[in-house]
Order: structure tokens, then C-alpha cells, then sequence
């Protein structure tokens, strides 16, 4: 089984380690496949234009050196650690309510895509760029400042452009995606390095970047485990 | 009055005490180890090669900050024949991922991976190496710890005193590296003084062994004949007494000059606490009134006691000032001399670090405990363990104490 994580942000948007230093946090932890999905925030209202300001977001001018950097240390991880990277990107539609908020992860992203544009448009490209859509934290959370509930609120109408659902996020279980059946994986949201040891995704398929999006798409081979250190047992 | 210039003796009689452990440490390094070819540069072969072949072992518990360069370090020895054997004691520790990872990377090593569960005695570290011992193909064993990373010439500077049949046992030099938080700092930073300072200054000076199970090498028939890795089962401190009783025994305990890194990144400042406490408990139950020395020696927790009895005034201020820069002055001298690559910045955590483990210096006289894999133990002399009384008045305490902790959590 491949351990996976596919919800890990850098200093490209709010993380607070450097890609490189991420990378190899995950690598030297034994882990087989990741993703690197730094936010890119929604710059139409006042929340997104403080974080525009503040550089907590990949934009259109450094999209492409972003993801140049992380290709770049896609190759160093897959050379030492046999660690397969996965470029994405966290499109977060942040507004002041938890019902209107929505992040969505979408891995193995090609162009730059807008948060600011709708819904449909996002996961329309998204599709065209044969990205994988994996909607984030769906439901409450123990943190509730980062609640971002609009999608699970409107599942009716978006469930069919969403490949999967995060059922588990760093501490927190969404047992709702379980009794929706919807297709599942567990991601750490990793933002420093006590995030590593958090909900992660295993998955049965082979260590390339085609067959993890089908394992995730079909959810045949997914389970998820609760990473910890153990630090009690050290001596 | 008198309380200042008391305290202002004693915390000068520590600078002095740690005048002793920068000279010891700069002995070391500048002298190499004894037994092997006097003048050797730190980190640096001899010229006269012996290379043994070697069964490195290596027990493993969970993950360590670096743990995947820390094992493929050993993996890039070079030296002509040793074999690798990761000992793990459970199918499903997270650590297993990574060793077959290595093994995967470096096919042409002689890499054994050895899960085995082992519940023979009270220290888990020791039950994880009687399998891997057993195990061993070599005479020479090589019993490393997961959280340390080595130079390829590691190998071939320790063997180098075994050239020498009346030395049963080579450890090395410690320096801690990389900390990113305060914990790792503090950590690293007390590695590079004290630790390395008592070390250097027992085995220079005083002729102690102090072995660190960080690294030790031995021979297995030397091994068998001090008892094996069954006799220390139930020690916590199973290097020191392994020393010990090597010493004992007639052989030589050297210490190489070769400086291993122990890379520590991300400590919580809990965990710093936790290890110093317990290793304090241990050194108590091992030196008895010799521990006493330790709060004496720590100046600047010394120095910093005239301001908290007598209040501030120039010369409280003065003294635990001037003392702190002169620790901080030596610490950064030590770091410079261990290479540990520390950013000079962090030395101004010195004083707070010291004053830190000033207060857990308390704690080993007030109890005798250790919580290990969620079982309490009692530490006896030489750090002899039994597990926690069932009955008494100490239960009595545990239970008070932990009723206390659950109620504020």
C-alpha cells in the first residue's frame, strides 16, 4: 500500500516550510506519494485581496515558476526517496461565512486556474486539464475558523464534478462523506511540520501519477490510517 | 550579602568545572582517540587502516526527525565488508516503510531486515538488540542508534582502535545539529556542552568510561563474556553499564574522536524536558552524591539564584550576566570546535537553557520513575529497573499526582 498525502501547503501560499524542506520532511518520513497544493485564494472580495497582498497565494504570475519548483523537486524526491510528487494547487473560495466558503484540491494541474471564477467554470478546466477534484474539509471542523461548508451544502448539485471527498483532515473525521458513500481520502493540510503526523490516505495502485488518480476516481484500494510518531516509545 | 558572594564561589567554581569540560573536548578532538594514532585530524581516518568486517545494528522504534539520511548514511560507508541489521520490533511501526525503502535503494548491500518481538526485558532498546545480536554474522558489532547521521569514513575511524586486542569497546564524540525549534536548540545546544563536556572531561581526566549507546562497538565474544545483551536487559542505562562492565572486565573503553551527529530538528521543548529529566533520574541513581556536583557545575543556574533570593541590584545583575556570557562564549568556542554548524544567534538561548535543566536537576530527587510503553518502572542503583509498585504509599502519590493531571487536562 502506497502512503499518501495530497493536501500539503508551502511558503508558495501560508505554509510555513519551504518546498524543498517540506519535500524532504515527507520523504525522510518514508512516504510514497504526495501532493503539493498551495492555495490559490479568490482575490474578489476583501478576505482574498489581504491574502493577495500577503503573497498567501499562487497567482497567475507565479503560477508557472511554482510549478517549475515543484517538478524540480519531483525529480530530486523520486532520485532519493522513490517519492512520487504530485503538483496541485488548493483553489479556496474564502468568503466571510462558512456556507459560502469552499476549497477544492486539484491534482496534477496543468494552467492556472482563477479562484474567482464559478464553480462549474473551475471544475469544467479543471476536467480539461484531466485534473483530479477532490473537495477539502467538507464539513465542521474542529478549528471552526476554517469551516467551509458550501459544497457539502450543495452536494446535490456538485457532486458529480468532485472525483473525492476529504472523509478525514489533520485531527478531524467527516463521518458524513462516509454515509454519503462518496469516494474518500484523508490528507494531513499540512502547514508545519507537527501536521505530518495527522489523518493520511493509503492507497493500492502503482507509484505513477495516472494510476493514483484512477485508484482515487474508482476508490478500489483506498483506505486511510492515523500517521502518529509515537513519541512515548522513543528511548 | 553573604548569600551573593556564596553563590558567586560556587558559580566560579562551576566556570571552573566548565573550564575543565572545554579543555577535555578540545583534548579530544585535537588528540584523536587513545589507541589510535595520536594527532589524527577529527573525522579523519588514521593512515594505518584496520578494517573488520562489521554487523551494524540498528534498533528501531518509530520515526526520528531525518531518520531516512540518518539510516542511509550507514548505507555509504567506505569500508570493505560490514552488513546492516534494522531491528524492529513491530510489523506495523511506521519505521518498516523506510528501511525497505533503503534496502530497495541499495541492493548491493548486505541489508537484513529483522522484525521480531522481544519481551525478555524492561528496557525496550535491549530487547530490540538481543534478536539483532543473535543475528549478527560478524564478531564485530557496531550497536547505533537511529537518530544519528555519519561521515563515510565513520566506519573506518571507529574500527581503527580495535586494532588494539586489550580494547573491548570504541564509542564517539556526540554533537547535536539542525534545530529548527527551541527544543532541538536546547537539545543541541546542551549535547555540545554538557554532554559532550562530562564525556570528554570522565574519559580525559578522570579515566571513567562514559559510554553513550549512540555508538558502540565491540566484539561479540567480549559482548558474551561481560553477559551479553541479557545481563543489561533490565537496565536503563545499558551503555553505561556495558562500559562498565567492560571496563571492569580488563579492556580498554575508548573514545573515538570521531564526532557523530545526532540530528535533532523539531523537538517540543516537552520532549527536551522528558529526555533530561529521565537522564537525569538515571545519572542520580548511577553517581549518587556525585550528582550533587551537576547543580554546582551548572554556573549559570547558579548565578541567576542571588537575584531570585536577594533581589536585583548591580552586582545580582553582574554576576549572573557575567556568567552567562561567558558560558555563552564557551558554548559557541565548543560548537565552533565540534563543527556542529550552529547559528551563532542561538547561543543567547545558553543562559534560559541552563537555567531550564537547573530546575529538572530537582526532579530525579523527588522521584524515581519512568513511564515507558504506557508501564511505570521504578529506577534502582546503576539504574537497575522493576516495575512500579502495585501497592504503598508511592502508588498512593502516582495516583494523586495523576488524578491531579487528568482534572486540569
Amino acid at each position: 500500500m502506497l502512503l499518501c498525502d495530497f493536501h500539503i501547503h508551502t511558503t508558495y501560499s501560508d505554509g510555513a516550510v519551504g518546498l524543498r524542506r517540506t519535500v524532504d520532511l515527507f520523504g525522510q518520513a518514508g512516504f510514497d506519494v504526495i501532493a503539493i497544493t498551495d492555495h490559490v485564494v479568490n482575490g474578489d472580495n476583501p478576505l482574498g485581496k489581504l491574502a493577495h497582498r500577503f503573497r498567501y497565494s499562487v497567482t497567475s504570475d507565479n503560477f508557472y515558476r511554482y510549478m517549475d519548483h515543484v517538478k524540480e523537486e519531483a525529480e530530486r524526491a523520486w532520485d532519493k526517496y522513490g517519492m512520487l510528487i504530485i503538483p496541485g494547487v488548493e483553489i479556496s473560495k474564502n468568503h466571510l461565512t462558512a456556507d459560502q466558503s469552499a476549497h477544492i484540491l486539484l491534482l496534477d494541474i496543468k494552467d492556472f486556474i482563477p479562484a474567482c471564477w464559478s464553480y462549474e467554470e473551475i471544475f469544467l478546466t479543471a476536467r480539461e486539464q484531466e485534473a483530479l477534484i477532490i473537495a477539502c474539509h467538507p464539513h465542521y471542523m474542529s478549528d471552526m475558523s476554517r469551516d467551509t461548508l458550501f459544497l457539502w451544502n450543495n452536494r446535490a448539485k456538485y457532486a458529480r464534478h468532485i472525483d473525492a471527498w476529504e472523509i478525514a483532515n489533520r485531527d478531524d473525521v467527516f463521518n458524513v462523506v462516509s454515509l454519503e458513500k462518496y469516494p474518500h481520502v484523508a490528507n494531513s493540510d499540512f502547514h508545519r511540520p507537527r501536521h505530518l503526523y495527522s489523518w493520511k490516505t493509503l492507497l493500492n495502485c502503482e507509484k505513477n501519477i495516472l494510476s493514483v488518480k484512477q485508484c482515487i476516481k474508482h476508490n478500489k484500494g483506498v483506505a486511510i490510517t492515523l500517521f502518529r510518531k509515537s513519541e512515548e516509545m522513543k528511548w | 550579602m553573604v548569600i551573593f558572594w556564596i553563590f558567586a564561589v560556587i558559580a566560579m567554581v562551576g566556570l571552573a568545572g566548565y573550564a575543565g569540560q572545554v579543555a577535555a573536548v578540545i583534548k579530544t578532538v585535537r588528540a584523536g582517540s587513545k589507541g589510535t594514532v595520536a594527532g589524527t585530524p577529527p573525522g579523519q581516518a588514521p593512515e594505518e587502516d584496520f578494517c573488520p568486517p562489521i554487523s551494524i545494528l540498528k534498533p528501531l522504534k518509530g520515526l526520528d526527525d531525518n531518520l531516512f539520511d540518518n539510516l542511509e548514511s550507514f548505507c555509504l560507508q567506505d569500508y570493505p565488508a560490514y552488513e546492516i541489521i534494522f531491528s524492529i520490533q513491530d510489523h506495523d511501526d511506521p519505521v518498516c516503510r523506510i528501511v525497505r525503502k533503503i534496502r530497495a535503494k541499495y541492493p548491493h548491500r548486505e541489508i537484513s531486515i529483522l522484525i521480531e518481538k522481544c519481551g525478555d526485558g524492561l528496557n525496550p532498546k535491549v530487547n530490540n538488540l538481543i534478536p539483532a545480536v543473535r543475528a549478527a554474522r560478524y564478531e564485530h558489532v557496531l550497536i547505533s542508534d537511529s537518530n544519528v547521521l555519519v561521515g563515510r569514513d565513520y566506519l573506518r575511524a571507529v574500527a581503527s582502535p580495535m586494532k588494539d586486542d586489550r580494547v573491548g569497546l570504541v564509542s564517539s564524540l556526540i554533537r547535536g545539529v539542525r534545530g529548527r525549534t527551541l527544543g532541538s536548540v536546547f537539545e543541541n545546544l546542551h549535547l555540545n556542552s554538557f554532554i559532550a563536556g562530562s564525556v570528554c572531561l570522565l574519559d580525559r581526566f578522570l579515566h571513567m568510561p562514559c559510554v553513550i549507546g549512540k555508538s558502540m562497538l565491540m566484539r561479540k565474544g567480549d559482548l558474551e563474556e561481560i553477559g551479553g545483551m541479557q545481563a543489561v536487559k533490565d537496565f536503563l542505562a545499558e551503555d553505561y553499564i556495558i562500559g562498565k562492565r567492560m571496563h571492569d572486565s580488563g579492556r580498554r573503553v575508548v573514545l573515538s574522536n570521531y564526532a557523530i551527529s545526532n540530528v535533532n530538528e523539531y523537538w517540543g521543548l516537552k520532549k527536551f524536558i522528558n529526555r533530561h529529566t529521565r537522564w537525569g533520574k538515571l545519572r542520580w541513581k548511577i553517581g549518587g552524591v556525585k550528582y550533587l556536583s551537576e547543580l554546582a557545575g551548572n554556573a549559570v543556574f547558579i548565578s541567576f539564584l542571588p537575584l531570585l533570593l536577594s533581589g536585583f541590584s548591580a552586582m545580582t545583575a553582574s554576576l549572573a550576566i557575567g556568567v552567562s556570557a561567558v558560558k555563552m562564549a564557551g558554548d559557541y568556542y565548543l560548537g565552533r570546535r565540534l563543527d556542529t554548524g550552529m547559528n551563532p544567534l542561538l547561543y543567547l538561548f545558553v543562559p534560559v537553557k541552563d537555567i531550564v535543566i537547573g530546575c529538572i536537576w530537582f526532579v530525579p530527587l523527588l522521584s524515581s520513575s519512568v513511564v515507558w510503553r504506557g508501564n511505570r518502572y521504578v529506577i534502582g542503583d546503576n539504574s537497575l529497573l522493576a516495575p512500579y509498585p502495585e501497592s504503598g504509599l508511592w502508588t498512593l502519590s502516582t495516583r494523586v499526582f495523576n488524578a491531579l493531571r487528568t482534572r486540569e487536562a
